[in-house]
């Protein structure tokens, strides 16, 4: 029997929880899926919708109603052009939960339901006028 | 890298604990006493603390990446609105102001691409034999497929438009 044991078993109090916080883990997992395919592939819309586009460097499929909605009525771009949207606004609300605590913001809870609602609601959004645009 | 929020570490309670007295050998017991709570020592720092290091402004930029590219997706999803309209409703965003949004834009979704493609290297362990895949192999492997992706999803933009 040891001291402790004697002492009245585990009296000794810790603060920090015991294993793993899994669903952190599923955020920050989540939040470098994202985050890679967003640096893979809005560069490439940027560049042609944001600036060769407009300057008519090159044609662009939104410059035009009829190429436009020619692409948007296609499912297989609709569901592209949602993951797009959601990585964006995932990785904005990560990043928004984070800096915002880092720059004096207490609340951790708060800041992180206030980002990641924003950023749900502008996936619900963007998919809202995806599928019922047209 | 992220900074750890130390604001949430808790320290152990003080006082005395159980153990055997160094110079008796006697045996002592913690205290019956319930515990009290642990105290949490919340670190204070100015508003400003980004602006005293040059990594810590690059830090920052790199997180404000994910607002510029937002901000041009939300552009984006105006013009997806705007094309419910039908052909006579339907104006697409131009003129100077846009492209210059766009350059801007741009500019922070390379950095966003550069860094966070840069850490593939740091973060990937890929074993191959007694060794691992060089982290600069990876990196670069990751910068090829930014430009493949780029070519591939340009071209297809492109090439809806024409």
């Amino acid at each position: 029997m040891t001291a402790r044991d004697s002492a009245g078993g585990n009296a000794s109090h810790h603060a920090f929880k015991a294993g793993p916080n899994r669903l952190l883990g599923l955020i920050w997992a989540g939040f470098a899926t994202v985050a890679v395919l967003s640096a893979l592939i809005v560069p490439a819309h940027i560049l042609v919708q944001g600036v060769l586009g407009p300057l008519g460097l090159v044609p662009s499929f939104d410059r035009r109603y009829d190429t436009f909605s020619r692409a948007l009525s296609n499912p297989l771009v609709k569901l592209y052009l949602l993951a797009l949207f959601v990585c964006t606004f995932y990785m904005l609300a990560m990043r928004v939960w984070y800096v915002v605590r880092e720059l004096g913001v207490r609340s951790k809870l708060g800041v992180g339901m206030a980002a990641f609602g924003l950023g749900a609601a502008g996936a619900i959004v963007a998919g809202y006028l995806l599928f019922t645009g047209p | 890298m992220r900074f750890r929020d130390v604001s949430e570490v808790r320290l152990p309670e003080a006082g005395p604990a159980a153990g055997v007295d160094g110079l008796t050998g006697a045996t002592t017991a913690r205290p019956s006493t319930p515990p009290k709570p642990a105290a949490a020592y919340p670190v204070k720092q100015p508003f400003t603390w980004w602006t005293r290091r040059r990594g810590y402004l690059l830090y920052m930029l790199r997180e404000f990446t994910a607002v510029g590219i937002a901000a041009w997706m939300i552009l984006f999803l105006v013009e997806i609105a705007r094309a419910r309209h039908g052909t006579g409703g339907y104006q697409p965003f131009g003129g100077p102001l846009f492209i210059a949004v766009g350059v801007v834009c741009l500019v922070l979704a390379l950095w966003h691409s550069y860094t966070f493609l840069s850490l593939a290297g740091l973060i990937m362990r890929i074993p191959l034999g007694d060794r691992t895949v060089s982290p600069r192999l990876i990196v670069s492997v990751m910068y090829g497929g930014l430009v493949a992706v780029t070519a591939v999803i340009a071209a297809l933009l492109i090439w809806g438009g024409a």
